[in-house]
C-alpha cells in the first residue's frame, strides 16, 4: 500500500495531470415517477419496496493524461462521460479504484454555476469564484480579466442575469472557469456557448492554457472541436472506455459507429 | 472531499488530489472538516447574495420579516386573551404579548434555518453538479441568511417591550441583571439545532422532493407545542420534563424566562439546549455527509 506522499512523488515524476486506476462507479437510481413522501408512505403501508435501478456509469476504466495535453471524451447519451468528468474533479467519488489528480481543477461541468438569476452578472462572478474555492480578494483581483473576457454587450455586467440570453450567459460562466488560472480545467458541452467570434476566442484561450503546461479535458458532441483541440481522445459507450488515440482516427470509427452501429471490434473487419 | 496540499509542479502552485471510495460511506471526516473551514468564506457571502436577491425588488421585504411575526403575536394575543376572558391584562399588562412575541421570533429563527437549509440542497442543483465542496455548506448558508433576519428583530422587540411598559405599566420587564449573558448561549443553541435539523431534512428533500410541503404543517404544529403561545411554568412537576422531548422546547422556554422576566436559567433549559444542539448537529450531520455522493445523482 502506497503512502500519500510516495503517490503524490509519483505523479510529479510522470508529469501526470490526471491518473485513473481500475474506476468504477455505480449508483442507484429511483424509478418512481414521484419521489414523495406520501407515495413512500403509501408503499410502505402496502408492504412494497422502492423501485430502484443500480447504474454502472463506469467500469474499469484506467486512464493517464499527462500535464499539458487536451484530452477529449466521446461517447453517445448515457456512456458515462459526464459521470467520468464529475469523478476527476471530486463531486462523484468512486465505488471502486482511485483517481489521482495533480493540479487545481477548475470545472464547468453545468453551464451558469451557481448563479443567482436577480443577481447581476458582476455579483454572479463573484458567486462563481468561490463556489471554485477563491477567496474574495483572489476573486475580486480576477474580476476585471473574467469581464474583459466575456465580452458582454456595453452595461449588462450590471444587470441581473435573468436578462442575459442564452450565449452571454453561457459567455460569463466560460470566462469564470477559464480566468480561474486552474492546472486542469474540465469541460463538459462548455464550447457551445457565445457566437462564432466567441468559440474562436475560447479555443484561443485554451490553446494557450495549454501552452502554459495546463491540462485540459473537453467532453463534447461536437466532433469538430475534439479533431481540432485535442492532442489524445477516448471513446466511451456504455461505461467502458472502447477506444484511445488520435481524434482523427478514433473519431473516424466513432461517426462509423453512429453511422452503422458497429462497435471498434466490429469495425476492423469492415 | 480531496486530500489537498500545496506542491510545485512545473512552475505553478498546485495541489494534490486523491479520489477513493468512501468508508463507510462517508469521507475521510479530518478532511472535511478541515475544507467546510476553508470555505465558510462562501457560505457566508451565499446567504449574503441569497439575501440581496430576494429583496432587491421587494424594498418592504426586509420591513415585512419583522412586520410578519409582530402581526401574528398580535393576532395569537388577542386568541390567547379572548379565551383567557381578557381579565390577564389587568393583571399583568402586555407581558403575554412580549413573551409571544420573543418566542415567535426565536421560533422562526429556528424555522427559517430549517425550511431554507431543507430545499437548500435541490435548489443548488447546478453548484452540485459542477462543483466539489462539502455540502453542508449550502444547509449553514441558509442558517446564516436566518440568523442575519433574526438579529434585527431583537431591537424592535425592546421597542415594543418599552411601548407596552409605558401603555401598560403592570407589563414585566425584566431587570438590568447579568442574567442577559444567557442570551447569546441560547442564540446559539437555537441556531446550531436549526442548523442540525436542516441538514437532515435537507437530506429527506433530495430523496422525497414533498419534504419542504410536509415540513410547512409540522412547524406549524411543532409551533404549538412549544413555550411560545403558552408559558413554559403551565407545565408543573414531571410534566415540565415534557419539553424536553421537542428539540426547540428547552431554548425557547430559556428564551421567555431571560427576555421576558430577567431569570437565571435552569438545569433542563441549559442542558437540554446543549444536547438537542449537540444531537442536532452529530445526528443530523452523520446523517447528511453519509448521504452526499447520492446528492450528485439524485438531484
Amino acid at each position: 500500500m502506497q503512502s500519500e506522499s510516495d503517490l503524490e512523488q509519483e505523479m510529479l515524476d510522470s508529469k501526470l495531470a490526471v491518473k485513473i486506476e481500475e474506476l468504477s462507479i455505480t449508483y442507484k437510481i429511483n424509478l418512481e415517477s414521484k419521489r414523495t413522501l406520501k407515495n413512500a408512505v403509501m408503499r410502505a403501508s402496502k408492504g412494497q419496496k422502492i423501485k430502484t435501478k443500480t447504474v454502472e456509469a463506469v467500469k474499469n476504466l484506467s486512464l493517464e493524461v499527462p500535464h499539458g495535453s487536451v484530452l477529449g471524451i466521446v461517447g453517445s447519451n448515457g456512456a458515462g462521460k459526464s459521470t467520468l468528468m464529475r469523478a476527476i474533479a471530486g463531486i462523484l467519488p468512486p465505488t471502486s479504484g482511485r483517481i489521482l489528480v495533480n493540479g487545481k481543477i477548475s470545472t464547468l461541468l453545468a453551464l451558469g454555476v451557481g448563479f443567482n438569476p436577480a443577481l447581476s452578472g458582476r455579483d454572479n462572478i463573484i458567486l462563481g469564484g468561490l463556489a471554485a474555492g477563491l477567496t474574495r480578494e483572489e476573486i475580486e483581483d480576477k474580476t476585471d480579466s473574467i469581464i474583459e473576457f466575456a465580452a458582454l454587450p456595453d452595461g449588462f455586467i450590471d444587470l441581473p442575469v435573468r436578462t442575459y440570453s442564452s450565449g452571454m450567459y453561457g459567455r460569463v460562466a466560460f470566462s469564470v472557469a477559464v480566468n480561474m488560472t486552474p492546472d486542469i480545467l474540465l469541460l463538459d458541452e462548455a464550447l457551445s456557448a457565445g457566437d462564432a467570434a466567441f468559440k474562436e476566442k475560447s479555443f484561443e484561450r485554451m490553446r494557450e492554457l495549454c501552452k502554459e503546461a495546463r491540462t485540459i479535458i473537453i467532453v463534447s458532441h461536437a466532433l469538430q472541436t475534439v479533431i481540432d483541440l485535442c492532442d489524445t481522445a477516448i471513446w466511451m459507450h456504455k461505461g467502458n472506455m472502447l477506444q484511445k488515440g488520435k481524434p482523427e482516427g478514433l473519431v473516424e470509427d466513432y461517426l462509423k459507429f453512429l453511422k452503422v452501429g458497429l462497435l471498434p471490434t466490429a469495425l476492423e473487419d469492415v | 472531499m480531496p486530500k489537498a496540499k500545496s506542491v510545485s509542479t512545473g512552475g505553478f502552485e498546485s495541489t494534490f488530489h486523491i479520489f477513493e471510495p468512501h468508508k463507510a460511506k462517508l469521507p475521510p471526516l479530518t478532511n472535511y472538516l478541515r475544507e467546510f473551514w476553508k470555505r465558510r468564506e462562501f457560505a457566508f457571502e451565499l446567504a449574503r447574495f441569497t439575501d440581496k436577491a430576494e429583496y432587491l425588488d421587494a424594498k418592504l421585504g426586509r420591513v415585512w420579516m419583522v412586520l410578519n411575526p409582530l402581526l401574528l403575536a398580535l393576532v395569537y394575543f388577542l386568541l390567547v386573551s379572548v379565551i383567557k376572558g381578557g381579565a390577564a391584562v389587568h393583571k399583568i399588562g402586555l407581558t403575554t404579548l412580549t413573551h409571544i412575541l420573543i418566542g415567535l421570533f426565536t421560533f422562526y429563527f429556528a424555522q427559517n434555518c430549517i425550511n431554507a437549509g431543507a430545499t437548500s440542497i435541490t435548489n443548488g442543483g447546478r453548484l452540485i453538479l459542477n462543483q466539489a465542496f462539502p455540502r453542508a455548506l449550502l444547509p449553514l448558508s441558509s442558517s446564516i441568511q436566518a440568523l442575519q433576519q433574526f438579529l434585527p428583530e431583537l431591537p424592535v422587540y425592546i421597542v415594543v417591550v418599552v411601548i407596552a411598559k409605558l401603555a401598560y405599566p403592570k407589563t414585566h420587564t425584566p431587570p438590568i441583571t447579568w442574567h442577559f449573558l444567557w442570551i447569546p448561549f441560547i442564540i446559539i443553541c437555537v441556531g446550531l439545532t436549526g442548523f442540525g435539523l436542516s441538514l437532515g431534512f435537507a437530506v429527506m428533500n433530495v430523496y422525497f422532493r414533498d419534504t419542504n410541503k410536509f415540513l410547512a404543517y409540522v412547524t406549524r404544529i411543532w409551533l404549538y407545542l412549544s413555550p411560545v403561545l403558552w408559558l413554559p411554568s403551565t407545565l408543573r412537576g414531571w410534566h415540565y420534563n415534557l419539553l424536553l422531548i421537542n428539540p426547540l422546547g428547552p431554548a425557547i422556554a430559556a428564551t421567555s424566562d431571560v427576555w421576558v422576566d430577567g431569570m437565571n436559567l435552569n438545569n433542563l433549559e441549559i442542558y437540554g439546549s446543549i444536547f438537542w444542539a449537540i444531537f442536532s448537529i452529530v445526528g443530523c450531520g452523520y446523517f447528511f455527509i453519509s448521504r452526499e455522493r447520492d446528492f450528485a445523482v439524485r438531484i
